[in-house]
């Protein structure tokens, strides 16, 4: 199957191209020199072109996503659409159904997708879910950071076999990558506790979060893992906790990266960039945070931006989220997964004229417009938790126009103004600098820059094609253009197949699912798994032999190979 | 003859996977670790052998083919106006799937036996959420337990020992010793007999004692009456003492709560008693289901269609609103003019009426033993057993998922079979 | 002034989905027009003219146009939903979802009507001569806010839910009420005629006044003093007190 492209304005940083007119020839699925005269010619008439959107964080499959759609028919019954010959039905604004994830995504020109977090008890059903959803490539991270054997392996400072537990929980859970949330918290959530700082030790386990962090940024690096560990900080959504983020920050100098990528990704910085003592002093330190950012080069960030209106917050962040329901008075569900980590899901309204939301918009935006290289500032939502991804086009105008933020600001909550420092930034985002935060960037981010994120020969064919000609629009006047076309994709092309034509969808063929078999010496695979063994015996509720994702849960596997690699520790 | 281990059992919602089963010759000739209830279930008893039809309901089936009675499902489907396909829960979650995918196609209601179970309790969850967590979280921590409304010992038989009661857990080593156990019943059931502590309400009255309780915890005991549901106020006192002295409560409800006067709202209530709770010390609550894939059914539908169960496809789009669109609600008001019972026993669990009302009607039964809906069928199709001749997936009470083993060979096509075909059937009816 | 009269052609079982029965959506149309509205009947797209004989008498927008249905609604729901002005008229019974959604005009039906009636209101007037089903005035399963405007009278009995999840606006039930009237009330005026049960039920705001028995009290509520509301002498309580509500009860 043969494709030619002609008559982009191709935006693909990665390859040193900032807009100029180059065809691109796909055949069987990949990005190739040229293709034969037999090719189906798309011509992009001049309009831009980019390599499908990569989100790296966004909860999309999975119990905790499910609970909320049970606790939210309201959410449910806003966004419903009836099926068609080629689409089953929609459903869902904040937590769509299976089918809506995939096709939303894909009218909005993103063809490869991560779950933020799973725990490896309940990966069989991010798996069943992940199946179920349309078109585009996807993944999931596995939550180690609370785990009893991690813990116990941190706290024994034995590196050989924790690497091993991560290695044989990636395969557990037919993982992508190594998920870290409020580590040590997850165990203290089982009380109804939480941890305060890095340095509080975890009562049973004795370790802290610090050592966690570490040992499990060492493990990573031994295993090579594609992508570097995941961080979603202690403390988030408390005032002064940007303090919490950037000692975590500070952990990634004890250990060097095992490849050309950061060794901590630090997640949703919106809500862990917090100064002040309380919510009437609260105020943001964005500032801060993009400073450490700009003076190191092995930690990577995304925003998490938060878009007004309604949004459904739901993390392995089981305290956090108790936290939120209280003081928002409202419904509440809580899901702890023995031994491992726990969740919470609380629905929540963003409104301009409450001085705290307000202050937390413009913290999403102050991180990305103050953190110098975008890519080190990854463009999420932390869907749905700042708000659903179908919102992301308005996020891009946000970045690419001043006019639209100053728009924005006049109302909102005046906060801003004393608390942000929002109002005085006036940098505008180009193309370039989009394409990175939404494609180079991520796909670099989680160590896939061979196959996504860019347009070069041998990537997949995952191709977007927007309704606007970059040299004829000025994204700072025009932002309701970018909005609109960055909304709903010209062509949306994966892997060679043409699956949306003008935000409608054409085909819906299946995507493949990203995990990370990454092996061990054996002698520390069995010293592992005895203990292993020992916890199933002793504590879980099922058996270790049904315990595992088997095949048939996963039926696109797109298979990245690891393994124990001699690593530099400082 | 060869050993299965860790199977995993078709019966109950604690999906107990522990089991040892012994297969002879494809036959099952012992099973260890089961309770009585999933015994019985595998070990299966006299099958219905072959597809059977007939025109009315007062004459003798007739044997047919597959074939004849895949066609006959499929024609009354396609000219049904306000179809109904109903049970599902002793299905595998690969069966659910078909399920809703046929339910779109012929612009059906899809509802399931929650519909007369724990329906009320996923409406609770519309209200206040579901504050829960897995089961080896409570074998692990759980020092006080309250089981309401539900009875274990005669139910789930071997919760309290894989689980809540006699389960000995990491930070609960004593097992039952380190646990405290109260039960709240309208009458001293077999579980309250072995209680710690036993409350008896009146009947339709929990809703009023979950209340009482909410408001001395909430330090309101001085608006709370001298005795609520038959229970005197010092009691509800000493309770909301207990419940506050744990250091991880759980509450398991069942029928008693979802069933009785005020239902969802009985749960509703719980769950902000729970909720209330958390500002005190950890507490979770877990509904007691009751077939072993009812959880799966609600976890499929919900990712599918957004919504839980009860939903209507007549006009393309997903529509929700138990009350209105469950299996009793259409059935009661004699709207329902086809339905198709798989996996699931209307006809002895709905309300007389909804019973009648399926007599008039043109009924599939696609389910491998004869039972009450076989009497008010037109075309019955039995199918391979789930969790038993197929493997599958399937969802524990506490939300897990697991994979059942298939013990033996089926010998007779499955339900995901069927339903595909039916299916395929439909659409060539359809003209596509 | 235009009059639209509807008339079911025949007997209807299956119910029908009648939100094209609105004064929004039929004012300034003619008749043809109106008769190719689309209805569903069950999983069946129709018009309302397959199902309805439809006359027109002069024409007019909205807000001058009356509809009068006579015959058996017991099977068609949402009439009159979302409405804006205009009058409906039912000579007959009706089914779910009344006025859902209302925001002004004005429904009567002179027979009883069936469960959500005023689902979700926001404003206009909703009367009904017979009896109400379940859930009067409430909301949609999850939401947090039901009816926010508008009044609905009920000259008969209404069943449980009254005004479930209310934030304002007013229902009048004359006649009894089935159990937890005004449950989760949160702004709001419930008037009950007759004897109820279970009355405000985690009210935060709002008022429930109750002229009959009320058969079991919330143990939630605390007991101010007597209240002359209106020339009647009731005891007045305030609550729900689990969530310091400051929701109005008044019992006779």
């Amino acid at each position: 199957m043969e494709l030619l492209i002609k008559n982009g304005a191709v935006v693909d940083p990665v390859n040193g191209n900032k807009g100029d007119k180059t065809d691109i020839s796909i055949k069987d699925g990949k990005i190739v020199n040229k293709v034969s005269t037999k090719a189906t010619v798309i011509d992009a008439g001049g309009r831009l072109v980019m390599a499908g959107g990569v989100d790296a964080h966004s909860h999309i499959a999975g119990a905790k996503v499910n609970v909320g759609r049970m606790m939210r028919p309201e959410d449910s019954r806003s966004g419903i659409s009836p099926r068609t010959k080629i689409t089953r039905p929609c459903t869902g604004y904040t937590v769509p159904n299976v089918y809506a994830m995939g096709y939303r995504y894909a009218q909005m020109g993103y063809t490869t997708v991560f779950e933020a977090a799973q725990a490896i008890m309940k990966a069989r059903h991010t798996h069943e879910e992940l199946e179920e959803i349309p078109i585009i490539d996807k993944g999931a991270l596995t939550l180690f950071g609370s785990n009893w054997p991690t813990m116990d392996f941190v706290r024994e400072k034995d590196m050989d076999k924790l690497a091993a537990y991560v290695a044989w929980g990636l395969l557990a859970s037919r993982g992508f990558g190594v998920k870290c949330v409020n580590p040590g918290g997850g165990e203290m959530w089982g009380f109804g506790k939480n941890v305060t700082g890095i340095d509080d030790i975890v009562p049973s386990f004795d370790v802290t979060p610090r050592e966690i962090i570490v040992s499990l940024m060492k493990v990573n690096e031994m295993l090579g893992l594609p992508h570097s560990v995941h961080l979603h900080c202690n403390n988030l959504g408390n005032p002064g906790n940007y303090k919490t983020t950037l000692e975590s920050m500070e952990l990634a100098n004890q250990v060097k990266a095992s490849k050309d990528r950061q060794v901590m990704h630090v997640t949703h910085l919106l809500f862990n960039s917090w100064g002040g003592t309380n919510w009437g002093d609260f105020e943001s330190k964005a500032d801060e945070v993009a400073n450490f950012l700009n003076n190191h080069d092995n930690v990577t960030g995304d925003m998490g931006q938060m878009i007004f209106g309604s949004a459904t917050t739901m993390t392995a962040d089981g305290p956090k989220q108790y936290a939120n329901a209280k003081l928002l008075h409202a419904k509440w569900s809580n899901g702890d997964v023995e031994l491992e980590d726990a969740s919470g899901v609380v629905p929540i309204y963003y409104v301009k004229q409450i001085s705290v939301h307000a202050i937390m918009w413009a913290i999403g935006l102050e991180l990305a417009l103050l953190t110098k290289d975008p890519y080190k500032m990854l463009l999420t939502t932390d869907h749905p938790n700042g708000g659903p991804f179908v919102n992301y086009s308005e996020v891009i105008a946000l970045l690419m126009s001043n006019k639209k933020r100053q728009e924005e600001i006049k109302s909102v909550h005046e906060a801003v103004h004393a608390k942000n420092k929002l109002p005085g930034l006036d940098r505008e985002l180009d193309f370039s600098e989009i394409a990175i935060m939404t494609r180079a960037g991520t796909a670099k981010v989680l160590g896939l820059l061979d196959t996504k994120g860019h347009l070069g020969v041998g990537a997949d064919a995952d191709i977007s094609i927007y309704d606007i000609k970059p040299d004829q629009i000025d994204p700072s006047v025009e932002h309701a253009k970018i909005k609109s076309a960055f909304s709903s994709a010209a062509y949306t092309i994966k892997g060679g197949n043409v699956v949306v034509k003008d935000g409608q969808i054409t085909a819906t063929p299946p995507g493949r699912t990203y995990w990370v078999d990454a092996k061990v010496p054996q002698q520390y695979h069995d010293e592992m798994m005895k203990d292993i063994v020992k916890k199933f015996k002793n504590y879980y509720s099922i058996q270790l032999a049904n315990y595992m994702v088997q095949d048939e849960y996963v039926t696109h596997p797109q298979v990245v190979k690891a393994g124990s690699v001699p690593v530099e520790v400082n | 003859m060869t050993v299965i281990t860790d199977a995993l059992c078709p019966f109950c919602g604690c999906l107990c996977d522990d089991l040892t089963i012994v297969v002879d010759n494809n036959k099952i000739t012992d099973i260890k670790n089961a309770c009585k209830l999933g015994s019985a279930k595998i070990m299966g008893h006299h099958r219905i052998e072959a597809p059977m039809m007939r025109a009315d309901k007062k004459s003798e089936f007739k044997e047919v083919s597959y074939e004849e009675a895949i066609n006959e499902a499929a024609q009354i489907l396609f000219k049904s106006k306000r179809p109904l396909l109903y049970g599902w829960a002793s299905a595998l979650c690969e069966v659910h799937k078909k399920g809703i995918l046929l339910a779109e196609e012929t612009g059906a209601i899809i509802d399931n036996t929650a519909t007369v179970c724990h329906a009320p309790s996923t409406l609770a969850v519309h209200e206040k959420g579901l504050p829960s967590a897995t089961l080896g979280q409570i074998k692990n921590r759980s020092d006080v337990t309250v089981f309401w409304g539900s009875n274990p010992v005669h139910a789930h038989p071997r919760h309290m020992g894989r689980y809540s009661v006699f389960a000995k857990g990491f930070f609960q080593e004593k097992g039952r010793k380190g646990r405290k156990v109260i039960v709240v019943d309208v009458r001293k059931t077999e579980t309250a007999a072995m209680a710690d502590e036993f409350i008896q309400v009146q009947q339709g009255s929990d809703y009023l004692v979950i209340s009482a309780l909410r408001a001395i915890l909430s330090g309101h005991a001085d608006v709370v009456p001298e005795s609520v549901g038959g229970v005197p106020k010092e009691q509800l006192v000493k309770l909301v003492d207990t419940l506050k002295s744990a250091k991880f409560g759980s509450i398991f409800f069942g029928m008693g709560l979802t069933q009785s006067i005020s239902r969802y709202k009985n749960i509703d209530n719980a769950i902000s008693l729970i909720t209330e709770l958390n500002a005190f010390t950890k507490y979770v609550i877990t509904p007691m289901r009751g077939h072993y894939n009812v959880t799966g059914f609600g976890q499929v539908c919900s990712w599918e269609t957004g919504f839980a169960t009860a939903v209507d496809f007549s006009r393309g789009a997903p529509y929700y609103n138990p009350g209105e669109t469950a299996a009793n609600d259409v059935l009661m008001r004699k709207e329902t003019d086809a339905a198709m019972i798989i996996a699931g026993d209307a006809g002895a669990h709905f309300p007389a009426d909804s019973v009648r009302h399926l007599a008039r009607i043109p009924v599939i039964q696609i389910d491998p033993y004869w039972n009450p809906t076989t009497e008010v069928s037109n075309v019955v199709i039995p199918v391979a057993i789930c969790g038993v001749e197929v493997a599958g997936t399937a969802y524990r009470m506490d939300g897990v998922s697991l994979h059942m083993r298939k013990m033996i060979e089926p010998t007779l096509p499955t339900d995901v079979e069927v339903l595909d075909r039916i299916t395929e059937r439909v659409r060539e009816l359809r003209g596509e | 002034m235009q009059t639209v009269t509807i008339k079911p052609r025949k007997e209807i079982k299956i119910s029908v989905e009648g939100e094209n029965i609105s004064p929004d959506k039929f004012g300034g149309k003619t008749e043809k027009e109106i008769q190719s509205l689309v209805a569903w009947m069950g999983n069946q797209k129709t018009t309302i003219g397959e199902l309805f004989s439809v006359k027109v008498e002069g024409s007019g927008p909205a807000a001058d146009t009356k509809i009068v249905l006579e015959g058996d609604f017991s099977r068609v729901k949402r009439i009159g939903e979302g409405m804006t002005a205009g009058l409906i008229l039912i000579n007959g019974n009706v089914d779910m979802h009344l006025g859902a959604k209302m925001s002004g005009g004005k429904i009567s039906v002179n027979g009883n009507a069936d469960s959500w009636a005023g689902r979700e209101m926001k404003g206009g007037e909703l009367i009904v001569e017979g009896n109400a089903a379940y859930y009067l005035g409430a909301g949609y399963r999850g939401e947090s806010c039901g009816m926010r405007g508008g009044k609905i009278t009920v000259m008969g009995n209404a069943l449980d839910f009254v005004g479930e999840h209310m934030c304002g606006g007013e229902i009048l039930v004359k006649g009894n009420t089935g159990i937890l009237p005004g449950l989760s009330n949160n702004g709001g005026k419930i008037v009950i005629g007759g004897n109820t049960s279970r009355p405000g039920s985690e009210m935060s705001k709002g008022t429930i006044i109750v002229n009959g028995k009320v058969e079991e009290m919330m143990p939630v509520f605390k007991l101010e003093g007597d209240e002359v509301v209106d020339g009647v002498t009731y005891r007045k309580y305030t609550g729900d007190v689990i969530g310091n509500g400051k929701g109005l009860l008044y019992v006779k």
